[in-house]
C-alpha cells in the first residue's frame, strides 16, 4: 500500500513539464480576436508526437510504450496544465476505441501509425444535445453488400475531427437499432468536419456530417466497448482537470503576494486568504479522486467505473469554481483577453459539459452505489 | 502507486486476530497490557506499531466486537507527551488508569480571552514552596464534569511574551477550590462542555510537565497528535455517521427518488469518498517514512464542513419530524442516544464542528499561511511581555 506516485511517474511529469513550458506557447491566442486557428495546432502537434506520446497507451505489439493510465495521467496533467492545443485527446479517444474495440486487422493498420505520429484520430459519439450514453437516432448505419457500411448524419461535439485521419463513430446500426462503433476514414468526401466557434480556443471542437461515408464496423459491440471508454475518458477529463485547478490555484497565489493594495499584498487580506485556501482543498481533492481512477483504471479494478464518475463530476465542479474566483482574485485584469484566467475558465467550462455534465455522474454514482446496496 | 488497503491474509493481521479470539471480552486494563490502547507508542505502553499494523488493530477490534476505552484525551492528544517529558512517578501513576480507561482524562486549554489565540490565556501559577497556586478561568472543556486528571495550561512567567512564560500541569480535578460549572449547548441534551474555575487551587510541584515555560510547545504538540483512526470518517470529528450511511439512510427511506436531494447526497457521498482517500494518503505517507504532504491541514479544513453537510442533508429528509424532539431520520440506524452516532443529536451539535479544535477560519489563515505561504496575520501582542499587553490586546 503506498498511494504516493513512483519515482518513474514523477521523472515522466518533470520532463513533460519542462518540455510543454519551452515548447508551447499561448502567446498567439492572448491577442483579442484570435480563434483556434490562431492556437498553433500542427506546429504543437509535431513537437508532441516527437515526444512519442500519443503511442503511451497503445500496446507495444502495435508499436505504442503499453505504459499504464498512472503514467498517462502525468502526461495528461501536463497538457491541461498549459492547455497546450493539439489533437493529443482526441487521437488519444480513438485509439482507447480502436485498441479496445478494434479487429486485429485494424489495429494492425492504424495504431502503429497513431503511435509513430503519422495518423491522427478522433472519436465521434455525442448527439446534438451532448449526450453519450443513449443510442441517439442522429447518425445512422446501413450495411451494404461486402462488409462495409454507409454512415448517415450528424455526431457532435467531436474534439479533433478537423485534423484527423481517422474517426471512430457512434452510429445507430440500421439493422439491429443498436449502437455500433465503425471506423471511418475522414478524409473522404462523404465526411464533413466543420469547426464550431468553440469558446474554449485552445481546442478545436467540431461537428461531423456524414453523407453515405464508408464505414468498417469494429469488432466489439456497444455494450463492452463503451463503459470501458467512457470511463478512460472520463478520467482523462479529470485529469485535465485536476492539473488545471491546480494551475490556477498557483498562478492565483503568485498574483495574491505581488500584487499590492493599502500598502499591503492583496494575500494578506483573510477574504483573499480563504478563498486560496478553499482552491487548495479544491485542488488536493480533484488530484487525489483522480489519481484514485487511474489507479483502478490501471488494475483493472472493479471500483473503476465509480472511481472515474467520481473524479469527473468532483474535478469538473472543482475547476469551474477555481477558475471563476481566479478572474474574481485577479480583479479586473483578470478579466481581459490578454490574461490567461479566461482560457482556463473556459476550459473548465468546456470539459464540465463534455461527456456528461457534474450531475450526470453524481447520478451515475448513485445508480451504482444503489445497485452495490441491493 | 498503490490503493490497495491490507487484506484479509496480511500476514500482521494472524497474531492479532489470534489474541482477540483468545480474549473475547477483553476489559480496559487487558487491551491496555496487550498494548493495544496506543499500538503506536512504544512498548511497554504499545507496540511501536506502524500506521498499517494500527489500522489492522481498529479493524481487528471493530470485527471482534471489541469497545476500545474511552479516553480520548489522554489516549489521542496528550498522554503520549508523559514519554517525552513526564516523570518516572508522573508516568507510573498517571498512564495505567489513563490507557484503561479508569480514569478520564480533559484538556483546560480555552479561556474566555484565548480560545482560537490560546497564548493569551490568563490563568496563572504562582510556585509557593513545593506547590504552585493557580488561579483562572477555562471554558469549552470537554468532560471536565467527568474527568478525575486535567492537563492545564496556565502562565507561570508573567513578564515573558504570551507563547513563552507558559507551564503544564496534571492536575486532579478533585482539588479543593476546582469548581466545574456545565455549559448547556444549543442541542439543549447533557453538556458536552464546561466552565472550570480556579481559586487558589494547590497543585503540588510534582504535576508539573517537563519545565516552566514549555506550556506553549507541549499543548501544540498535543492539539496536533492525530492518532491513525481512519476506518471511520463521521461527521463529527471524525465520530458519528459518514456519508456512507447517509447515503444508506436516505435510500432506506425513499428520499433518494427526489432529483434535488438524489443530486446532493451524490455530493456528499462523493466528497466523503475523497475525503476518505486523503486520510489513507496520509496514512500511506506515514507508513512509507515520506513526510507528510499538506493533506494533514487540508483534511481537518474540508472534513468540518462535509459533516456539517452530512447530518444536515440527514435532518432536512426528515421535514417538519426533523424539529421532533430524539426523532431519528433512519429506522435502522440507532446510535446510542446523547452520543454522536445519534443523527439528532449530531445534528444538533453539528454547528461546533466549525468551531472547536480550531475554528474555521483560524484553520483557513493556517492552510493559507504554511501551505500556500501567504502573509502572516499580524499579532501586535506577540513579542511584548504578557504582563504589559494585558487587558489590552489580550
Amino acid at each position: 500500500m503506498d498511494f504516493a506516485l513512483s519515482e518513474d511517474n514523477l521523472v515522466l511529469q518533470q520532463s513533460a513539464r519542462t518540455f510543454l513550458e519551452k515548447e508551447i506557447s499561448l502567446a498567439r491566442v492572448l491577442v483579442p480576436g484570435a480563434t483556434v486557428d490562431d492556437a498553433d495546432y500542427a506546429g504543437n502537434w509535431t513537437k508532441i508526437a516527437a515526444m512519442g506520446w500519443q503511442g503511451l497507451v497503445i500496446e507495444e505489439a502495435f508499436g505504442g510504450l503499453g505504459l499504464s493510465c498512472i503514467d498517462l495521467a502525468m502526461i495528461l496533467g501536463e497538457m491541461g496544465r498549459t492547455l497546450a492545443p493539439s489533437p493529443f485527446l482526441g487521437t488519444l479517444f480513438g485509439a482507447w476505441a480502436l485498441q479496445k474495440g478494434g479487429t486485429q486487422e485494424q489495429k494492425e493498420r492504424i495504431l502503429p501509425q497513431v503511435a509513430d505520429g503519422a495518423a491522427k484520430l478522433a472519436l465521434a459519439v455525442a448527439e446534438s444535445n451532448g449526450t453519450t450514453d443513449s443510442p441517439g437516432r442522429e447518425a445512422v448505419a446501413r450495411k451494404q453488400a461486402g462488409t462495409h457500411h454507409l454512415i448517415t448524419g450528424v455526431r457532435s461535439f467531436v474534439i479533433d475531427a478537423a485534423v484527423a485521419d481517422w474517426l471512430v463513430v457512434a452510429a445507430v446500426d440500421e439493422a439491429s437499432g443498436r449502437r455500433a462503433f465503425f471506423l471511418v476514414d475522414a478524409k473522404q468526401e462523404a465526411v464533413q468536419a466543420d469547426l464550431l466557434p468553440w469558446r474554449d480556443v485552445t481546442r478545436q471542437v467540431c461537428d461531423v456530417r456524414f453523407k453515405n461515408a464508408v464505414a468498417e464496423p469494429l469488432a466489439v459491440d456497444d455494450a463492452t466497448l463503451w463503459p470501458w471508454l467512457r470511463d478512460r475518458i472520463l478520467f482523462a477529463l479529470a485529469a485535465e482537470n485536476a492539473a488545471g485547478v491546480q494551475r490556477v490555484l498557483e498562478m492565483t497565489v503568485d498574483y495574491a503576494k505581488e500584487r499590492t493594495a493599502f500598502g499591503r499584498p492583496i494575500g494578506a487580506n483573510q477574504a483573499i486568504k480563504h478563498a486560496l485556501a478553499d482552491m487548495l482543498g479544491l485542488a488536493e481533492c480533484s488530484t487525489t479522486a483522480m489519481l484514485y481512477a487511474a489507479w483502478a483504471l490501471s488494475e483493472d479494478d472493479g471500483r473503476a467505473s465509480l472511481a472515474a464518475a467520481m473524479a469527473k463530476a468532483y474535478s469538473s465542479d472543482a475547476y469551474v469554481s477555481a477558475t471563476h474566483r481566479s478572474v474574481q482574485i485577479f480583479g479586473a485584469i483578470g478579466f481581459t483577453w490578454e490574461m490567461k484566467n479566461h482560457l482556463y475558465f473556459k476550459r473548465a467550462r468546456a470539459n464540465a459539459e463534455l461527456f456528461g455534465n457534474a450531475r450526470a455522474h453524481r447520478s451515475r454514482v448513485m445508480d451504482m452505489v444503489e445497485k452495490k446496496a441491493a | 502507486m498503490d490503493f490497495e488497503l491490507p487484506g484479509e491474509d496480511h500476514p500482521k493481521r494472524k497474531g492479532v486476530r489470534a489474541w482477540f479470539e483468545a480474549n473475547p471480552q477483553p476489559s480496559g486494563q487487558d487491551l491496555a497490557e496487550a498494548g493495544y490502547v496506543v499500538p503506536h507508542w512504544p512498548k511497554p505502553w504499545g507496540l511501536g506499531a506502524d500506521p498499517e499494523l494500527q489500522l489492522i488493530i481498529d479493524e481487528e477490534m471493530k470485527r471482534a466486537g471489541v469497545v476500545p476505552p474511552r479516553n480520548p484525551v489522554a489516549i489521542n492528544n496528550c498522554a503520549q507527551s508523559l514519554l517525552t517529558h513526564g516523570t518516572d512517578a508522573q508516568r507510573q501513576r498517571l498512564l495505567p488508569p489513563a490507557l484503561s480507561g479508569e480514569e478520564t482524562w480533559c484538556m483546560l486549554f480555552s479561556e474566555p480571552a484565548g480560545g482560537s489565540d490560546l497564548g493569551a490565556l490568563r490563568t496563572v501559577a504562582r510556585r509557593d514552596g513545593d506547590h504552585y497556586i493557580v488561579k483562572g478561568h477555562k471554558i469549552w472543556t470537554s468532560l471536565a464534569h467527568k474527568a478525575n486528571v486535567g492537563v492545564l495550561v496556565a502562565r507561570t512567567q508573567p513578564d515573558l511574551p504570551k507563547h513563552q512564560g507558559l507551564s503544564e500541569f496534571l492536575i486532579d480535578m478533585d482539588s479543593p477550590g476546582l469548581t466545574v460549572r456545565p455549559i448547556i449547548d444549543m442541542s439543549g441534551d447533557e453538556n458536552e462542555y464546561n466552565e472550570v474555575f480556579f481559586d487558589e487551587v494547590r497543585v503540588p510541584a510534582d504535576r508539573l510537565l517537563g519545565k516552566e515555560g514549555e506550556g506553549w510547545a507541549l499543548s501544540m504538540t498535543q492539539l496536533q497528535t492525530e492518532r491513525v483512526a481512519l476506518s471511520k470518517p463521521g461527521a463529527i470529528w471524525g465520530s458519528g455517521p459518514s456519508a456512507r450511511e447517509l447515503v444508506e439512510g436516505l435510500a432506506e427511506i425513499g428520499a433518494l427518488s427526489d432529483g434535488a436531494l438524489r443530486d446532493e447526497a451524490g455530493d456528499i457521498y462523493i466528497e466523503g469518498e475523497i475525503l476518505r482517500l486523503l486520510a489513507w494518503r496520509a496514512l500511506s505517507d506515514r507508513m512509507n517514512a515520506r513526510t507528510p504532504g499538506p493533506e494533514g491541514a487540508i483534511r481537518k479544513m474540508l472534513a468540518a464542513p462535509h459533516g456539517q453537510r452530512v447530518v444536515d442533508l440527514a435532518k432536512r429528509a426528515q421535514g417538519a419530524r426533523g424539529l421532533i424532539a430524539g426523532e431519528q431520520p433512519f429506522p435502522s440506524q440507532l446510535g446510542g442516544k446523547g452520543t454522536f452516532e445519534d443523527w439528532d443529536y449530531a445534528f444538533w451539535f453539528s454547528p461546533a464542528v466549525t468551531l472547536g479544535v480550531g475554528t474555521q477560519e483560524i484553520l483557513k489563515n493556517v492552510v493559507a499561511e504554511r501551505v500556500l505561504g501567504l502573509p502572516r496575520e499580524a499579532d501586535p501582542t506577540v513579542r511584548v511581555p504578557w504582563s504589559e499587553t494585558r487587558g489590552k490586546a489580550g
